[in-house]
């Protein structure tokens, strides 16, 4: 019995294929060198002037665009490598039941961009005419109803920040580390602030039913997707939300309007949302049985499973942010996010020898409920040290980041989706950066 | 209109009651919701924190609590048949599930014509597809205890018939999203062929009876479906006590994988690791098939990355999956014999084939082109294979 499963299903994690890493490696030497070339100029030690001060910049000598260039504006053209990326290992569905991964190295602060949001979809990314968009509410509601979407927007607004994982983020590795990559170790998620309204204050004039229990939600896309909520979270604070950062959600992101359930699985959040249906019992869709199902050792599967647990990674440095450039005992900033779908974050702790010992960092910025939360350490860099930095978040809910041992010894190794164990980057002696794990 | 107040008064009351329950502090009347800090505990139905809408604050932000009163009239309700248009979902129970009915052998052609170019032969899978029976599904059930520990180990197969909980999800997926390339075409007898022929594969048999070659699918006989691992989820999500189960499963952390500080975990700061730990480290390059290539150079685009042939385009998007290689039996590109046969049958004919289906293929590749596009593209891969 051959019991090995496409290496292209969608998140399945058997990746077995050989593969070269050398023209990364390569890539990264080369990134490296040119950091130290760039160095020369503003060394404390500079031995020639550096050109870029002496000289005239041509973008100074000349006219620049007009406003009417750009109406809708965009990144700087050497800005161009920081995009999301994709591997064929999830190539699912000809790429259109398929992910798109965010630059979350190039991430700052605690908003990802609209074009660089992680992109995921199990039919493609449909293009809805918001002329001929409804919003179909009924069920067991006293008074079904249907909504155009300028309807939709004359309900009081709410905006929170938020991020959206899907909760296959790191999934590929419950049997070892696979991605020497912050952006395909961590990059399944993205945060932004939602614009949108209360379901429940929809709901305030539909006349829920007490026997309500549970609320599918389905999208207009070629996958029809659709996934069922308990009452519960309906009733707390999931929200239908169409802006994105000040904008209209992007067509990659739902389009005009889609489900929010703040820090709960992204495929919850229904995409292209059309229409929304409570009854007594729950539906049993595709993506929460067939996947989205967390396989335990028992061989029973977790389902419903909600919430993203909480999490973190260090950012800076990381395998796309080496050290290579650091001198002998300049100040270096360890940088990073933490986050969690349970709650607000309460604090971080950061080891430097991969978990045997741990000293605190700091939280900076905004630290909001199931948000992405900077955290930041500073470090004294000794030229030619061989560190493992592992990061271990905590939340209001009482969650405490476990090891990779503590994990598995619970989930096993074949559950896919869920996974929060501690990363760890070896950083070498050169000040190249690995994705390493550290278990038993 | 004062009854329909009143009922939507009720209503709305029993909409905070049921909040209220949620949170395991419904005291008949009161809906003040108690300080924070007692919903700081495993308050909500997840497992996490709870933060209440109170004295114009939840959590962080501010609120206008005016807004959650209700009294908005927008919208309209949907005519009857608006709602049957749209409320087509199939649940366990057979709600949703219309009549029909198709054979093995009708769902087996409608696979070999629609469904194999992608799901390979009799389910099998293919590049970028799941595979949808791999055996008989009550042996393979059984694999859903592996765990691939060690490098040869076998890993559980979460096939159709092995895995999934209930089979009106076959029937419901089926209907509304396959095939991929043209959604929602089926008729439902069509449907019923297909699941027939799914169950045929996945070595099914219903209330006694072995689903063989012969086998005639209806409705009746699909609600007696019993998918060997019903049992092999948790928590349980149907029945009244659906909810509390839930919510006392996110209770405990252990039943999860998780560590909770207020059930018994300790936050070690000083050797906290065992001996046995050692660093684990990527094996054989790991996973670098990564696209675009990394890169954090800022510098301009190349040129040539931004001049691409619009018929390359539209081949990497829409014919790449089966002609890159020949996992999918087509024509590969580059590969001169291969072509040199397509191209000998004459240029027209080689159109007609790919524009009408030939083989595994389905008309245009299941691609949504126009002959324009589509007969640019198949020029572009014979140019591309001489």
């Amino acid at each position: 019995m051959d019991n090995k499963q496409s290496n292209q299903d969608l998140f399945s994690d058997s990746i077995e294929e050989e593969s070269k890493i050398s023209d990364r490696r390569e890539f990264f030497r080369k990134t490296a060198a040119l950091g130290v070339t760039a160095l020369a100029g503003t060394s404390l030690f500079a031995s020639q002037d550096d050109p870029a001060i002496m000289h005239h910049a041509p973008w100074g000598q000349k006219w620049g665009d007009p406003v009417t260039k750009n109406l809708y504006g965009m990144p700087s053209a050497y800005e161009h490598n920081v995009v999301r990326r994709y591997t064929q290992l999830l190539a699912s569905g000809n790429y259109r039941a398929s992910i798109a991964v965010t630059p979350i190295q190039e991430s700052t602060g605690i908003i990802t961009p609209n074009g660089l949001f992680f992109s995921r979809s199990h039919g493609g990314t449909a293009h809805v005419d918001p002329k001929e968009f409804r919003l179909m509410i009924h069920g067991l509601v006293e008074k079904p109803i249907v909504l155009t979407l300028e309807q939709l927007k004359r309900y009081p607004k709410v905006t929170r920040t938020h991020f959206i994982e899907c909760p296959a983020n790191g999934g590929q590795e419950w049997r070892g580390p696979q991605f020497n990559s912050l952006q395909f170790a961590k990059g399944f998620m993205s945060s932004a602030e939602w614009t949108g309204v209360y379901i429940k204050t929809i709901l305030a004039d539909l006349g829920l039913k007490p026997e309500a229990k549970w609320m599918l939600s389905e999208g207009s896309d070629n996958s029809e997707m659709g996934r069922t909520v308990p009452i519960d979270k309906v009733l707390d604070d999931a929200m239908i939300v169409w802006g994105q950062n000040g904008e209209a959600l992007r067509p990659e992101q739902g389009y005009p309007a889609r489900l929010l359930l703040p820090g709960w699985e992204g495929n919850l959040c229904v995409k292209w949302l059309k229409r929304i249906e409570f009854a007594a019992e729950p539906w049993y869709c595709k993506e929460e049985t067939s996947k989205y199902t967390a396989l335990k050792p028992s061989g029973k599967a977790i389902q419903h499973f909600y919430a993203n647990e909480v999490n973190s990674t260090v950012v800076s440095p990381s395998p796309e942010i080496p050290w290579t450039d650091l001198q002998d005992g300049q100040r270096v900033e360890i940088e990073g996010l933490a986050w969690s779908g349970m709650g607000t974050i309460t604090g971080v702790d950061l080891s430097f020898d991969g978990g045997k010992n741990y000293v605190e960092a700091k939280l900076k910025g905004l630290v909001l409920p199931k948000s992405w939360t900077r955290w930041s350490y500073m470090h004294t860099y000794k030229k030619g040290e061989v560190l493992l930095l592992t990061s271990r978040a905590m939340d209001d809910a009482g969650y405490i980041q476990p090891t990779v041992d503590e994990e598995t010894s619970v989930m096993g190794v074949e559950s896919v989706y869920h996974r929060n164990g501690v990363e760890t980057w070896e950083v070498t002696a050169t000040g190249e950066v690995n994705h390493v794990q550290i278990r038993s | 209109m004062f009854k329909l107040d009143r009922k939507l008064i009720i209503s709305a009351s029993l909409v905070t009651a049921v909040a209220l329950s949620v949170v395991g502090c419904f005291q008949g009347g009161d809906v003040t919701p108690p300080p924070s800090s007692e919903f700081n505990n495993h308050a909500t139905i997840d497992g996490g924190v709870y933060y209440p809408v109170k004295d114009g604050r939840t959590g962080p932000y501010r609120i206008n609590e005016d807004t959650l009163k209700g009294g908005f009239s927008h919208g309209r309700t949907p005519t009857a048949n608006e709602i049957a248009a749209w409320d087509k979902d199939i649940m366990p129970d057979g709600t949703g599930l219309p009549e029909g009915s198709g054979s093995v052998e009708e769902g087996a052609e409608v696979y070999e014509a629609q469904c194999v170019s992608c799901h390979g032969d009799f389910g099998s899978g293919g590049a970028g597809y799941p595979s949808l029976a791999q055996g008989n599904a009550v042996t393979l059930q059984k694999t859903l205890k592996n765990q691939r520990v060690k490098p040869d180990a076998d890993g559980p197969v979460r096939v159709f018939g092995a895995y999934w909980p209930y089979a009106s999800t076959l029937w419901w997926y089926i209907r509304d999203a396959m095939p991929h390339t043209k959604s929602k075409s089926l008729t439902d007898n069509q449907v019923y062929a297909l699941s027939a022929y799914i169950l045929n594969i996945n070595e099914f048999e219903i209330d006694g009876e072995k689903v063989d070659d012969d086998y005639v699918l209806d409705r009746a006989k699909f609600l007696k479906i019993k998918m060997p691992n019903v049992d092999g989820f948790e928590p349980i999500i149907n029945g009244p006590q659906a909810l509390d189960n839930v919510r006392n499963y996110y209770k405990d952390a252990k039943n999860f994988g998780g560590l909770n500080l207020k059930q018994g975990a300790v936050r070690c700061m000083t050797n906290c690791q065992k001996e046995t730990a050692v660093v684990t480290r990527i094996q054989n390059g790991g996973i670098s098939d990564l696209n675009p290539p990394l890169s954090s150079v800022r510098d301009l685009p190349a040129e040539k990355a931004v001049v691409l042939d619009p018929a390359q385009t539209l081949y990497e998007e829409n014919c790449k999956v089966c002609h890159a290689d020949s996992s999918m039996g087509a024509p590969v590109m580059g590969d001169k014999v291969a072509w040199g046969k397509v191209t000998a049958k004459g240029i027209d004919k080689v159109y007609a084939n790919g524009m009408n289906g030939i083989n595994a293929m389905p008309a245009k590749g299941g691609a949504n082109l126009s002959d324009k596009d589509f007969k640019s593209v198949v020029d572009y891969m014979i140019n591309s294979s001489k």
